[in-house]
Protein backbone atom coordinates (compact mmCIF):
# COMPACT_ATOMS: atom_id res chain seq x y z
CA UNK A 1 0.00 0.00 0.00
CA UNK A 2 2.58 2.37 1.14
CA UNK A 3 4.63 1.39 -2.07
CA UNK A 4 1.85 2.22 -4.36
CA UNK A 5 1.55 5.44 -2.49
CA UNK A 6 5.07 6.38 -3.02
CA UNK A 7 4.65 5.81 -6.86
CA UNK A 8 1.64 7.50 -6.78
CA UNK A 9 2.99 10.34 -5.18
CA UNK A 10 6.68 10.35 -6.64
CA UNK A 11 5.28 13.54 -9.02
CA UNK A 12 3.66 15.42 -5.97
CA UNK A 13 5.26 18.73 -6.99
CA UNK A 14 4.30 18.51 -10.78
CA UNK A 15 1.40 17.59 -10.09
CA UNK A 16 0.36 20.35 -7.33
CA UNK A 17 1.54 22.73 -9.89
CA UNK A 18 -0.71 21.37 -12.75
CA UNK A 19 -3.36 21.73 -10.25
CA UNK A 20 -2.66 25.39 -9.49
CA UNK A 21 -2.79 26.19 -13.53
CA UNK A 22 -5.69 24.27 -13.97
CA UNK A 23 -7.35 25.98 -11.55
CA UNK A 24 -6.51 29.12 -12.60
CA UNK A 25 -7.46 28.72 -16.33
CA UNK A 26 -11.12 27.06 -15.21
CA UNK A 27 -11.54 30.04 -12.48
CA UNK A 28 -10.43 33.28 -14.49
CA UNK A 29 -12.28 31.81 -17.63
CA UNK A 30 -14.99 31.29 -15.71
CA UNK A 31 -15.27 34.95 -13.75
CA UNK A 32 -15.54 35.95 -17.62
CA UNK A 33 -18.52 33.40 -18.33
CA UNK A 34 -20.10 35.24 -15.73
CA UNK A 35 -19.54 38.34 -15.84
CA UNK A 36 -20.28 38.25 -20.04
CA UNK A 37 -22.23 35.09 -20.24
CA UNK A 38 -25.04 35.92 -17.56
CA UNK A 39 -25.65 39.75 -19.37
CA UNK A 40 -25.62 37.91 -22.73
CA UNK A 41 -28.66 35.13 -21.06
CA UNK A 42 -30.43 38.27 -19.60
CA UNK A 43 -30.68 40.74 -22.45
CA UNK A 44 -30.83 37.40 -24.93
CA UNK A 45 -33.97 36.41 -22.74
CA UNK A 46 -35.71 40.15 -22.14
CA UNK A 47 -35.59 40.88 -26.09
CA UNK A 48 -37.95 37.74 -27.34
CA UNK A 49 -41.25 38.44 -28.25
CA UNK A 50 -43.48 38.81 -25.83
CA UNK A 51 -41.38 39.60 -22.75
CA UNK A 52 -40.22 42.74 -20.79
CA UNK A 53 -38.17 44.37 -23.33
CA UNK A 54 -38.90 42.84 -26.93
CA UNK A 55 -36.26 44.12 -29.72
CA UNK A 56 -36.02 41.42 -32.06
CA UNK A 57 -33.19 42.70 -34.08
CA UNK A 58 -30.87 42.28 -30.62
CA UNK A 59 -32.29 39.32 -29.73
CA UNK A 60 -31.72 37.58 -32.96
CA UNK A 61 -28.20 38.82 -32.87
CA UNK A 62 -27.39 37.52 -29.38
CA UNK A 63 -29.22 34.64 -30.30
CA UNK A 64 -26.93 33.97 -33.33
CA UNK A 65 -23.93 35.02 -31.01
CA UNK A 66 -24.79 32.21 -28.45
CA UNK A 67 -25.72 29.35 -31.48
CA UNK A 68 -22.79 29.87 -33.24
CA UNK A 69 -21.03 29.77 -30.31
CA UNK A 70 -21.80 26.93 -29.26
CA UNK A 71 -21.46 25.08 -32.22
CA UNK A 72 -17.95 25.41 -33.15
CA UNK A 73 -16.02 22.20 -31.42
CA UNK A 74 -13.91 23.88 -28.83
CA UNK A 75 -10.70 21.81 -30.70
CA UNK A 76 -11.05 24.26 -33.55
CA UNK A 77 -11.91 27.28 -31.55
CA UNK A 78 -8.64 26.39 -29.77
CA UNK A 79 -6.76 27.22 -32.81
CA UNK A 80 -8.78 29.55 -34.44
CA UNK A 81 -8.51 32.07 -32.14
CA UNK A 82 -5.09 32.21 -31.83
CA UNK A 83 -4.09 35.67 -33.72
CA UNK A 84 -7.08 36.75 -31.43
CA UNK A 85 -5.40 35.45 -27.90
CA UNK A 86 -1.81 37.02 -29.35
CA UNK A 87 -3.48 39.98 -29.99
CA UNK A 88 -4.39 40.45 -26.32
CA UNK A 89 -2.44 38.67 -24.27
CA UNK A 90 1.07 38.67 -26.45
CA UNK A 91 1.35 35.29 -26.61
CA UNK A 92 -0.54 32.17 -27.49
CA UNK A 93 1.37 29.96 -25.18
CA UNK A 94 0.81 29.73 -21.13
CA UNK A 95 -2.22 29.36 -19.19
CA UNK A 96 -3.03 32.68 -19.81
CA UNK A 97 -3.49 32.55 -23.38
CA UNK A 98 -5.59 29.07 -22.52
CA UNK A 99 -8.06 31.23 -21.00
CA UNK A 100 -8.81 33.30 -23.93
CA UNK A 101 -10.48 30.54 -25.77
CA UNK A 102 -12.29 28.80 -22.65
CA UNK A 103 -13.59 32.30 -21.77
CA UNK A 104 -14.84 32.62 -25.59
CA UNK A 105 -16.08 28.77 -25.84
CA UNK A 106 -18.04 28.89 -21.94
CA UNK A 107 -19.26 32.46 -22.72
CA UNK A 108 -22.35 31.68 -25.17
CA UNK A 109 -22.49 28.49 -23.10
CA UNK A 110 -23.55 30.62 -20.14
CA UNK A 111 -25.30 32.72 -22.04
CA UNK A 112 -27.69 29.88 -23.14
CA UNK A 113 -28.29 28.63 -19.62
CA UNK A 114 -29.31 32.05 -18.03
CA UNK A 115 -31.46 32.04 -21.00
CA UNK A 116 -32.96 28.98 -20.37
CA UNK A 117 -33.13 29.64 -16.45
CA UNK A 118 -34.66 33.09 -17.16
CA UNK A 119 -37.42 31.38 -19.23
CA UNK A 120 -38.31 28.73 -16.63
CA UNK A 121 -39.62 31.60 -14.25
CA UNK A 122 -43.55 31.51 -13.94
CA UNK A 123 -45.04 34.24 -16.51
CA UNK A 124 -47.15 35.38 -13.79
CA UNK A 125 -44.91 36.88 -11.53
CA UNK A 126 -42.97 38.91 -13.87
CA UNK A 127 -46.74 40.26 -15.09
CA UNK A 128 -47.54 40.72 -11.29
CA UNK A 129 -44.33 43.13 -11.33
CA UNK A 130 -45.28 45.05 -14.59
CA UNK A 131 -48.83 45.59 -13.04
CA UNK A 132 -46.89 47.37 -10.05
CA UNK A 133 -45.11 49.59 -12.42
CA UNK A 134 -41.74 47.56 -12.13
CA UNK A 135 -39.28 48.45 -14.93
CA UNK A 136 -37.22 45.94 -16.65
CA UNK A 137 -34.29 47.18 -15.19
CA UNK A 138 -35.99 46.74 -11.59
CA UNK A 139 -37.61 43.55 -13.26
CA UNK A 140 -34.07 42.44 -14.06
CA UNK A 141 -32.61 42.23 -11.16
CA UNK A 142 -35.01 42.52 -8.30
CA UNK A 143 -37.21 39.58 -10.43
CA UNK A 144 -35.53 37.40 -12.94
CA UNK A 145 -32.13 37.02 -11.47
CA UNK A 146 -33.23 36.32 -7.72
CA UNK A 147 -35.97 34.16 -8.85
CA UNK A 148 -33.58 31.77 -11.17
CA UNK A 149 -30.67 31.93 -8.83
CA UNK A 150 -30.92 28.58 -7.97
CA UNK A 151 -30.81 27.55 -11.29
CA UNK A 152 -27.88 30.10 -12.83
CA UNK A 153 -25.93 28.72 -9.93
CA UNK A 154 -26.06 24.79 -11.01
CA UNK A 155 -25.53 26.51 -14.30
CA UNK A 156 -22.48 27.85 -13.39
CA UNK A 157 -22.06 24.90 -11.93
CA UNK A 158 -22.36 22.90 -15.02
CA UNK A 159 -19.83 25.67 -16.55
CA UNK A 160 -17.22 25.34 -14.58
CA UNK A 161 -17.13 21.01 -14.61
CA UNK A 162 -17.20 21.71 -18.94
CA UNK A 163 -14.04 24.11 -18.26
CA UNK A 164 -12.38 21.62 -16.37
CA UNK A 165 -12.67 19.35 -18.62
CA UNK A 166 -12.24 21.76 -21.40
CA UNK A 167 -8.70 23.33 -20.08
CA UNK A 168 -7.16 19.90 -20.19
CA UNK A 169 -7.36 19.87 -24.05
CA UNK A 170 -6.24 23.67 -23.87
CA UNK A 171 -3.57 22.55 -21.86
CA UNK A 172 -2.68 19.76 -24.47
CA UNK A 173 -1.68 22.69 -26.64
CA UNK A 174 0.31 24.91 -24.80
CA UNK A 175 -1.50 25.57 -22.28
CA UNK A 176 -0.36 23.87 -18.62
CA UNK A 177 -2.54 22.10 -16.36
CA UNK A 178 -3.44 18.91 -15.67
CA UNK A 179 -4.30 17.56 -18.87
CA UNK A 180 -1.03 18.90 -20.25
CA UNK A 181 0.66 16.69 -17.40
CA UNK A 182 -1.40 13.32 -18.43
CA UNK A 183 -0.42 14.25 -21.97
CA UNK A 184 3.25 14.67 -21.74
CA UNK A 185 3.85 12.47 -18.73
CA UNK A 186 1.18 9.76 -18.68
CA UNK A 187 0.67 9.19 -22.20
CA UNK A 188 3.29 10.45 -24.54
CA UNK A 189 6.17 8.54 -21.67
CA UNK A 190 4.35 5.97 -20.70
CA UNK A 191 4.59 6.88 -17.16
CA UNK A 192 0.55 4.88 -16.10
CA UNK A 193 1.13 6.34 -12.27
CA UNK A 194 1.08 10.01 -13.04
CA UNK A 195 -2.07 9.61 -16.12
CA UNK A 196 -3.62 7.70 -13.08
CA UNK A 197 -3.16 10.30 -10.51
CA UNK A 198 -4.06 12.79 -12.76
CA UNK A 199 -7.30 11.90 -13.47
CA UNK A 200 -7.91 11.18 -9.99
CA UNK A 201 -7.21 14.61 -8.92
CA UNK A 202 -9.54 15.48 -11.51
CA UNK A 203 -12.54 13.65 -10.69
CA UNK A 204 -12.32 14.65 -7.15
CA UNK A 205 -12.25 18.36 -8.43
CA UNK A 206 -15.22 17.92 -10.45
CA UNK A 207 -16.99 16.18 -7.52
CA UNK A 208 -16.14 18.81 -5.61
CA UNK A 209 -17.23 21.96 -7.89
CA UNK A 210 -20.72 19.50 -8.15
CA UNK A 211 -20.89 19.49 -4.30
CA UNK A 212 -20.19 22.86 -3.44
CA UNK A 213 -23.06 24.01 -6.39
CA UNK A 214 -25.25 21.95 -5.16
CA UNK A 215 -25.55 23.07 -1.51
CA UNK A 216 -25.48 26.97 -2.67
CA UNK A 217 -28.12 26.60 -5.00
CA UNK A 218 -29.99 24.57 -2.31
CA UNK A 219 -29.41 27.33 0.04
CA UNK A 220 -30.63 29.61 -2.19
CA UNK A 221 -33.64 28.03 -3.40
CA UNK A 222 -36.84 28.64 -1.17
CA UNK A 223 -39.79 27.29 -4.09
CA UNK A 224 -40.30 24.38 -1.23
CA UNK B 1 -63.62 56.36 -10.66
CA UNK B 2 -63.29 54.34 -12.91
CA UNK B 3 -64.89 54.55 -16.52
CA UNK B 4 -64.02 52.50 -19.87
CA UNK B 5 -65.49 53.04 -23.29
CA UNK B 6 -66.03 50.88 -25.88
CA UNK B 7 -63.11 48.34 -25.20
CA UNK B 8 -62.36 46.15 -27.56
CA UNK B 9 -59.21 43.83 -27.50
CA UNK B 10 -58.79 41.53 -30.48
CA UNK B 11 -56.50 38.82 -30.98
CA UNK B 12 -54.55 37.79 -33.87
CA UNK B 13 -53.64 34.26 -34.01
CA UNK B 14 -52.76 32.07 -37.19
CA UNK B 15 -56.67 30.12 -36.83
CA UNK B 16 -57.92 33.86 -37.56
CA UNK B 17 -58.90 36.86 -34.94
CA UNK B 18 -60.63 36.13 -32.23
CA UNK B 19 -62.49 39.32 -30.36
CA UNK B 20 -61.64 38.34 -26.84
CA UNK B 21 -64.13 41.37 -25.55
CA UNK B 22 -66.01 44.21 -28.21
CA UNK B 23 -67.67 47.31 -27.20
CA UNK B 24 -67.14 47.52 -23.63
CA UNK B 25 -68.86 50.16 -21.40
CA UNK B 26 -68.09 50.81 -17.38
CA UNK B 27 -68.67 53.07 -14.83
CA UNK B 28 -67.57 51.75 -11.59
CA UNK B 29 -67.59 54.73 -8.85
CA UNK B 30 -65.11 55.01 -6.00
CA UNK B 31 -65.30 52.85 -2.83
CA UNK B 32 -67.57 50.71 -4.92
CA UNK B 33 -67.09 46.37 -5.07
CA UNK B 34 -67.82 45.72 -8.79
CA UNK B 35 -67.85 41.80 -9.67
CA UNK B 36 -68.24 40.70 -13.35
CA UNK B 37 -68.96 37.21 -13.53
CA UNK B 38 -68.93 35.27 -16.60
CA UNK B 39 -68.48 31.64 -17.78
CA UNK B 40 -64.92 30.53 -18.99
CA UNK B 41 -63.67 31.73 -22.47
CA UNK B 42 -65.82 34.88 -21.51
CA UNK B 43 -63.16 37.47 -21.58
CA UNK B 44 -63.00 37.91 -17.85
CA UNK B 45 -59.29 37.91 -17.83
CA UNK B 46 -58.45 40.11 -20.85
CA UNK B 47 -61.23 42.87 -19.39
CA UNK B 48 -59.44 43.24 -16.14
CA UNK B 49 -55.78 42.65 -17.57
CA UNK B 50 -56.60 45.85 -20.00
CA UNK B 51 -58.02 47.78 -17.34
CA UNK B 52 -54.01 47.82 -16.29
CA UNK B 53 -52.84 47.66 -19.83
CA UNK B 54 -51.22 44.47 -18.97
CA UNK B 55 -53.24 43.72 -22.30
CA UNK B 56 -52.79 46.53 -24.81
CA UNK B 57 -56.21 47.24 -26.10
CA UNK B 58 -57.02 47.12 -29.90
CA UNK B 59 -59.68 49.90 -29.43
CA UNK B 60 -60.88 52.04 -26.92
CA UNK B 61 -60.45 54.00 -23.28
CA UNK B 62 -59.61 53.32 -19.93
CA UNK B 63 -59.96 56.35 -17.37
CA UNK B 64 -59.18 55.39 -14.09
CA UNK B 65 -59.26 58.79 -11.43
CA UNK B 66 -59.14 60.93 -14.18
CA UNK B 67 -56.33 59.51 -16.04
CA UNK B 68 -56.78 58.37 -19.69
CA UNK B 69 -54.12 55.29 -19.61
CA UNK B 70 -53.86 54.29 -22.99
CA UNK B 71 -52.39 57.16 -24.17
CA UNK B 72 -49.97 57.38 -21.57
CA UNK B 73 -46.21 57.13 -21.93
CA UNK B 74 -44.24 53.61 -20.76
CA UNK B 75 -42.96 55.95 -18.01
CA UNK B 76 -46.10 57.51 -16.69
CA UNK B 77 -47.92 54.12 -17.06
CA UNK B 78 -45.64 52.90 -14.39
CA UNK B 79 -46.48 55.79 -12.50
CA UNK B 80 -50.07 55.11 -12.75
CA UNK B 81 -50.22 51.21 -12.17
CA UNK B 82 -48.54 52.25 -9.04
CA UNK B 83 -51.86 53.25 -7.90
CA UNK B 84 -54.27 50.06 -9.61
CA UNK B 85 -53.29 47.37 -7.80
CA UNK B 86 -53.85 43.65 -8.59
CA UNK B 87 -54.11 40.28 -7.22
CA UNK B 88 -54.05 37.18 -8.93
CA UNK B 89 -55.57 33.88 -9.06
CA UNK B 90 -52.03 31.91 -8.63
CA UNK B 91 -50.79 34.49 -6.59
CA UNK B 92 -47.70 35.49 -7.92
CA UNK B 93 -45.28 35.88 -4.96
CA UNK B 94 -41.56 36.07 -5.56
CA UNK B 95 -40.56 32.58 -4.56
CA UNK B 96 -37.38 33.87 -3.48
CA UNK B 97 -38.53 36.03 -0.73
CA UNK B 98 -40.09 36.04 2.50
CA UNK B 99 -43.76 37.48 3.05
CA UNK B 100 -41.26 40.81 4.07
CA UNK B 101 -39.61 40.68 1.19
CA UNK B 102 -42.55 40.32 -0.60
CA UNK B 103 -44.48 42.89 0.99
CA UNK B 104 -41.79 44.94 0.54
CA UNK B 105 -41.86 44.89 -3.47
CA UNK B 106 -43.61 47.02 -4.81
CA UNK B 107 -42.01 49.80 -2.65
CA UNK B 108 -38.57 49.37 -3.34
CA UNK B 109 -40.00 49.83 -6.82
CA UNK B 110 -41.91 53.04 -6.38
CA UNK B 111 -38.48 54.08 -4.44
CA UNK B 112 -39.67 54.41 -0.63
CA UNK B 113 -36.78 54.96 1.74
CA UNK B 114 -35.46 51.66 3.81
CA UNK B 115 -36.71 53.21 6.70
CA UNK B 116 -39.97 53.62 6.03
CA UNK B 117 -40.53 50.71 3.68
CA UNK B 118 -40.05 48.77 6.91
CA UNK B 119 -42.54 50.41 9.27
CA UNK B 120 -44.86 50.38 5.96
CA UNK B 121 -44.38 46.62 5.73
CA UNK B 122 -44.76 45.73 9.14
CA UNK B 123 -48.50 47.30 9.36
CA UNK B 124 -49.18 45.88 6.14
CA UNK B 125 -48.42 42.51 7.23
CA UNK B 126 -50.98 43.25 10.64
CA UNK B 127 -53.40 44.72 8.31
CA UNK B 128 -54.00 41.45 6.62
CA UNK B 129 -52.86 39.42 9.90
CA UNK B 130 -49.45 37.57 9.07
CA UNK B 131 -47.06 38.69 11.61
CA UNK B 132 -46.16 35.29 12.71
CA UNK B 133 -45.41 34.37 9.20
CA UNK B 134 -43.62 37.69 8.45
CA UNK B 135 -40.10 35.48 7.75
CA UNK B 136 -41.73 32.49 5.89
CA UNK B 137 -41.28 32.05 2.50
CA UNK B 138 -44.63 31.56 0.19
CA UNK B 139 -43.86 27.61 -0.67
CA UNK B 140 -43.97 27.72 3.48
CA UNK B 141 -47.61 29.00 3.77
CA UNK B 142 -51.40 28.05 2.82
CA UNK B 143 -53.45 29.56 -0.22
CA UNK B 144 -55.42 31.72 1.73
CA UNK B 145 -52.25 33.13 3.73
CA UNK B 146 -50.32 33.13 -0.01
CA UNK B 147 -53.44 35.61 -1.18
CA UNK B 148 -53.36 37.55 2.26
CA UNK B 149 -49.58 38.54 1.24
CA UNK B 150 -50.96 39.32 -2.57
CA UNK B 151 -52.65 41.72 -0.48
CA UNK B 152 -50.79 43.21 1.40
CA UNK B 153 -48.37 43.50 -1.37
CA UNK B 154 -51.42 45.21 -3.41
CA UNK B 155 -52.18 47.56 -0.95
CA UNK B 156 -48.17 48.65 -0.52
CA UNK B 157 -48.50 51.72 -2.35
CA UNK B 158 -51.67 53.06 -1.50
CA UNK B 159 -53.96 51.86 -4.30
CA UNK B 160 -57.53 53.57 -5.20
CA UNK B 161 -58.16 51.03 -7.55
CA UNK B 162 -57.48 47.62 -6.66
CA UNK B 163 -58.17 44.50 -9.23
CA UNK B 164 -58.82 41.07 -8.56
CA UNK B 165 -58.33 38.19 -10.78
CA UNK B 166 -59.62 35.32 -9.61
CA UNK B 167 -57.94 36.02 -6.58
CA UNK B 168 -60.02 33.23 -4.70
CA UNK B 169 -60.69 30.72 -7.30
CA UNK B 170 -57.85 28.02 -6.50
CA UNK B 171 -59.06 28.77 -2.45
CA UNK B 172 -60.92 26.09 -0.62
CA UNK B 173 -64.80 27.93 0.68
CA UNK B 174 -63.15 28.55 3.95
CA UNK B 175 -60.63 30.70 3.16
CA UNK B 176 -62.45 31.98 0.25
CA UNK B 177 -65.08 33.61 2.65
CA UNK B 178 -61.45 34.80 5.03
CA UNK B 179 -60.20 36.47 1.74
CA UNK B 180 -63.75 38.19 0.86
CA UNK B 181 -63.78 39.28 4.75
CA UNK B 182 -60.63 41.04 4.32
CA UNK B 183 -61.20 42.71 0.68
CA UNK B 184 -64.59 43.87 2.34
CA UNK B 185 -62.80 45.46 5.07
CA UNK B 186 -59.82 47.31 3.60
CA UNK B 187 -62.64 48.76 1.02
CA UNK B 188 -64.93 49.87 4.62
CA UNK B 189 -61.50 51.05 5.79
CA UNK B 190 -59.47 52.50 2.47
CA UNK B 191 -62.41 53.35 0.98
CA UNK B 192 -61.06 51.65 -2.13
CA UNK B 193 -62.48 50.52 -5.28
CA UNK B 194 -62.38 47.21 -6.25
CA UNK B 195 -63.20 45.86 -9.55
CA UNK B 196 -63.34 41.60 -8.81
CA UNK B 197 -63.48 39.08 -11.66
CA UNK B 198 -65.30 35.85 -10.80
CA UNK B 199 -67.07 32.82 -12.29
CA UNK B 200 -68.51 31.87 -8.96
CA UNK B 201 -72.08 33.66 -8.16
CA UNK B 202 -71.03 32.97 -4.49
CA UNK B 203 -68.33 35.26 -4.69
CA UNK B 204 -70.99 38.11 -6.22
CA UNK B 205 -73.42 37.75 -3.83
CA UNK B 206 -70.88 37.83 -0.37
CA UNK B 207 -69.20 40.90 -1.15
CA UNK B 208 -70.30 42.83 -4.84
CA UNK B 209 -72.50 45.53 -4.42
CA UNK B 210 -72.91 45.77 -8.52
CA UNK B 211 -72.35 43.03 -10.64
CA UNK B 212 -72.02 42.99 -14.39
CA UNK B 213 -72.48 39.41 -16.57
CA UNK B 214 -70.14 39.02 -19.32
CA UNK B 215 -70.66 36.91 -22.35
CA UNK B 216 -68.89 36.21 -25.33
CA UNK B 217 -66.69 39.24 -24.93
CA UNK B 218 -70.25 41.63 -24.11
CA UNK B 219 -71.53 42.57 -21.03
CA UNK B 220 -75.13 41.33 -21.58
CA UNK B 221 -76.42 42.46 -18.13
CA UNK B 222 -75.74 44.50 -15.21
CA UNK B 223 -76.97 46.18 -12.08
CA UNK B 224 -76.83 45.66 -8.44
CA UNK B 225 -75.92 42.69 -6.77
CA UNK B 226 -80.06 43.09 -5.47
CA UNK B 227 -81.41 43.68 -8.72
CA UNK B 228 -79.84 40.42 -10.49
CA UNK B 229 -80.58 37.87 -7.77
CA UNK B 230 -84.15 39.32 -7.66
CA UNK B 231 -84.96 40.19 -11.51
CA UNK B 232 -82.58 38.50 -13.36
CA UNK B 233 -83.04 38.69 -17.50
CA UNK B 234 -81.09 36.74 -19.43
CA UNK B 235 -80.25 32.95 -18.77
CA UNK B 236 -77.02 32.67 -18.09
CA UNK B 237 -77.87 35.17 -15.32
CA UNK B 238 -80.51 33.17 -13.76
CA UNK B 239 -78.25 30.26 -14.42
CA UNK B 240 -75.44 31.79 -12.34
CA UNK B 241 -77.85 32.40 -9.82
CA UNK B 242 -79.08 29.49 -9.24
CA UNK B 243 -75.77 27.76 -8.71
CA UNK B 244 -76.24 29.88 -5.33
CA UNK B 245 -79.86 30.36 -4.52
CA UNK B 246 -81.70 26.65 -4.68
CA UNK B 247 -84.49 27.13 -6.88
CA UNK B 248 -85.38 23.79 -7.27
CA UNK B 249 -88.32 21.74 -5.64
CA UNK B 250 -86.68 19.47 -3.14
CA UNK B 251 -87.72 15.45 -4.31
CA UNK B 252 -89.97 15.66 -1.00
CA UNK B 253 -92.30 18.67 -2.34
CA UNK B 254 -92.28 17.06 -6.24
CA UNK B 255 -93.38 14.09 -4.80
CA UNK B 256 -96.15 15.60 -3.12
CA UNK B 257 -96.85 17.84 -6.05
CA UNK B 258 -97.12 14.66 -8.42
CA UNK B 259 -99.78 13.00 -6.02
CA UNK B 260 -102.79 13.19 -7.79
CA UNK B 261 -104.66 13.57 -4.02
CA UNK B 262 -103.68 16.47 -3.53
CA UNK B 263 -106.47 18.96 -4.49
CA UNK B 264 -106.78 21.13 -6.77
CA UNK B 265 -105.27 24.78 -6.20
CA UNK B 266 -102.39 26.77 -7.63
CA UNK B 267 -98.72 26.46 -7.39
CA UNK B 268 -96.97 29.63 -6.72
CA UNK B 269 -92.96 30.95 -6.25
CA UNK B 270 -92.88 33.96 -4.74
CA UNK B 271 -89.60 35.66 -4.42
CA UNK B 272 -89.04 38.46 -2.04
CA UNK B 273 -86.80 40.91 -0.86
CA UNK B 274 -86.35 43.00 1.68
CA UNK B 275 -88.42 44.15 4.13
CA UNK B 276 -91.52 41.96 3.18
CA UNK B 277 -90.25 38.84 4.89
CA UNK B 278 -90.72 40.90 7.90
CA UNK B 279 -94.87 41.14 7.15
CA UNK B 280 -96.80 38.02 7.60
CA UNK B 281 -98.11 38.08 4.17
CA UNK B 282 -99.38 34.85 4.17
CA UNK B 283 -101.46 34.73 7.06
CA UNK B 284 -102.73 38.06 6.00
CA UNK B 285 -103.88 36.15 2.60
CA UNK B 286 -105.59 33.19 4.55
CA UNK B 287 -107.93 35.81 6.24
CA UNK B 288 -108.27 38.15 3.16
CA UNK B 289 -108.83 35.92 0.48
CA UNK B 290 -110.41 33.13 2.36
CA UNK B 291 -108.35 30.24 0.87
CA UNK B 292 -106.16 27.57 2.47
CA UNK B 293 -102.42 28.14 1.81
CA UNK B 294 -99.56 25.35 2.60
CA UNK B 295 -95.85 26.31 2.37
CA UNK B 296 -94.64 23.50 0.80
CA UNK B 297 -90.62 24.95 0.98
CA UNK B 298 -89.05 28.17 1.67
CA UNK B 299 -85.34 29.95 1.61
CA UNK B 300 -84.27 32.53 3.04
CA UNK B 301 -80.84 33.77 2.15
CA UNK B 302 -78.64 37.41 2.52
CA UNK B 303 -77.46 39.29 0.42
CA UNK B 304 -75.39 42.42 1.52
CA UNK B 305 -77.60 42.01 4.61
CA UNK B 306 -80.82 41.96 2.77
CA UNK B 307 -82.83 39.15 3.13
CA UNK B 308 -83.85 37.28 0.20
CA UNK B 309 -85.80 34.66 0.04
CA UNK B 310 -88.35 31.87 -2.02
CA UNK B 311 -91.61 30.43 -0.96
CA UNK B 312 -93.12 27.36 -2.87
CA UNK B 313 -96.89 27.84 -1.50
CA UNK B 314 -99.80 25.89 -2.97
CA UNK B 315 -102.93 28.08 -2.67
CA UNK B 316 -106.20 26.56 -2.42
CA UNK B 317 -109.91 28.20 -2.86
CA UNK B 318 -111.97 29.76 -5.35
CA UNK B 319 -111.04 30.45 -8.65
CA UNK B 320 -111.33 34.32 -8.42
CA UNK B 321 -109.80 34.40 -4.84
CA UNK B 322 -106.68 32.76 -6.32
CA UNK B 323 -106.11 34.98 -9.29
CA UNK B 324 -106.91 38.14 -6.67
CA UNK B 325 -104.13 36.49 -4.39
CA UNK B 326 -101.64 36.53 -6.81
CA UNK B 327 -102.66 40.47 -7.80
CA UNK B 328 -102.35 41.02 -3.97
CA UNK B 329 -99.01 39.59 -3.68
CA UNK B 330 -97.52 41.15 -6.84
CA UNK B 331 -99.12 44.35 -5.42
CA UNK B 332 -96.85 43.97 -2.17
CA UNK B 333 -93.82 43.99 -4.75
CA UNK B 334 -93.24 40.07 -4.64
CA UNK B 335 -92.27 38.37 -7.84
CA UNK B 336 -94.61 35.46 -8.59
CA UNK B 337 -94.69 32.72 -10.39
CA UNK B 338 -97.29 30.32 -10.91
CA UNK B 339 -95.52 26.75 -11.38
CA UNK B 340 -98.46 25.05 -12.12
CA UNK B 341 -102.40 25.73 -12.26
CA UNK B 342 -101.83 28.45 -14.97
CA UNK B 343 -105.79 28.31 -16.06
CA UNK B 344 -106.33 29.98 -13.20
CA UNK B 345 -105.02 33.36 -14.12
N1 LIG C 1 -53.13 35.73 -25.71
C1 LIG C 1 -54.22 35.30 -26.37
N2 LIG C 1 -54.15 35.02 -27.69
C2 LIG C 1 -55.24 34.61 -28.37
N3 LIG C 1 -56.45 34.43 -27.82
C3 LIG C 1 -56.60 34.69 -26.51
C4 LIG C 1 -55.49 35.13 -25.72
N4 LIG C 1 -55.92 35.31 -24.45
C5 LIG C 1 -57.24 34.99 -24.45
N5 LIG C 1 -57.65 34.62 -25.68
C6 LIG C 1 -59.01 34.23 -26.06
O1 LIG C 1 -59.89 35.24 -25.65
C7 LIG C 1 -61.08 34.68 -25.12
C8 LIG C 1 -61.30 35.19 -23.72
O2 LIG C 1 -60.29 34.68 -22.86
P1 LIG C 1 -60.21 35.05 -21.32
O3 LIG C 1 -58.97 34.44 -20.79
O4 LIG C 1 -60.37 36.51 -21.16
O5 LIG C 1 -61.47 34.30 -20.74
P2 LIG C 1 -61.96 34.17 -19.23
O6 LIG C 1 -63.32 34.70 -19.18
O7 LIG C 1 -60.95 34.75 -18.31
O8 LIG C 1 -62.02 32.59 -19.05
P3 LIG C 1 -61.61 31.69 -17.78
O9 LIG C 1 -62.75 31.76 -16.83
O10 LIG C 1 -61.47 30.33 -18.37
O11 LIG C 1 -60.34 32.22 -17.21
C9 LIG C 1 -60.92 33.18 -25.22
O12 LIG C 1 -61.60 32.74 -26.36
C10 LIG C 1 -59.44 32.98 -25.35
O13 LIG C 1 -59.17 31.83 -26.10
MG1 LIG D 1 -59.59 33.95 -16.77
Amino acid sequence: MNQLLNFLFRYNQLILEGLQETMYMVGLSLLFAVLLGVPLGVITTITREDNIFPNKAINNLLNGVINIGRSIPFIILLVAVIPFTRMIVGTSIGTTAAVVPLALAAIPFMGRIVDNALLEIDQGVIESAEAMGATPWQIVYKVLLPEALPAIILGITLTAISLVSYSAMAGAVGGGGLGDIAIRYGYQRFKLGIMIETIIILVVVVQLIQWAGNKLANSFDHRN
Amino acid sequence: MISVKNLTKRYNSSQGDIEAISGINLKVAAGEIFGIIGPSGAGKSTLIRTLNLLEKPTKGEIIIDNTELTSLSAALLRKERQKIAMIFQHFNLLSSRTVRGNVSFPLEIAGIAKKERKQRVKRLIELVGLSDRADHYPAQLSGGQKQRVGIARALANDPQVLLSDEATSSLDPESTKSILKLLSRIRDELNLTIILITHEMEVIKEVCDRVAVIEAGKIIEEGTVLEIFSKPKKPLTKKFIKSVIDFELPPRVAEYLSDSQHKPGILLRVSFLGENTHQPLISYLVKKFDIDANILYGNIDEIQRVPFGTLVIDLEGKKEKLSASIQFLQEQGLQVEVLEGESIT
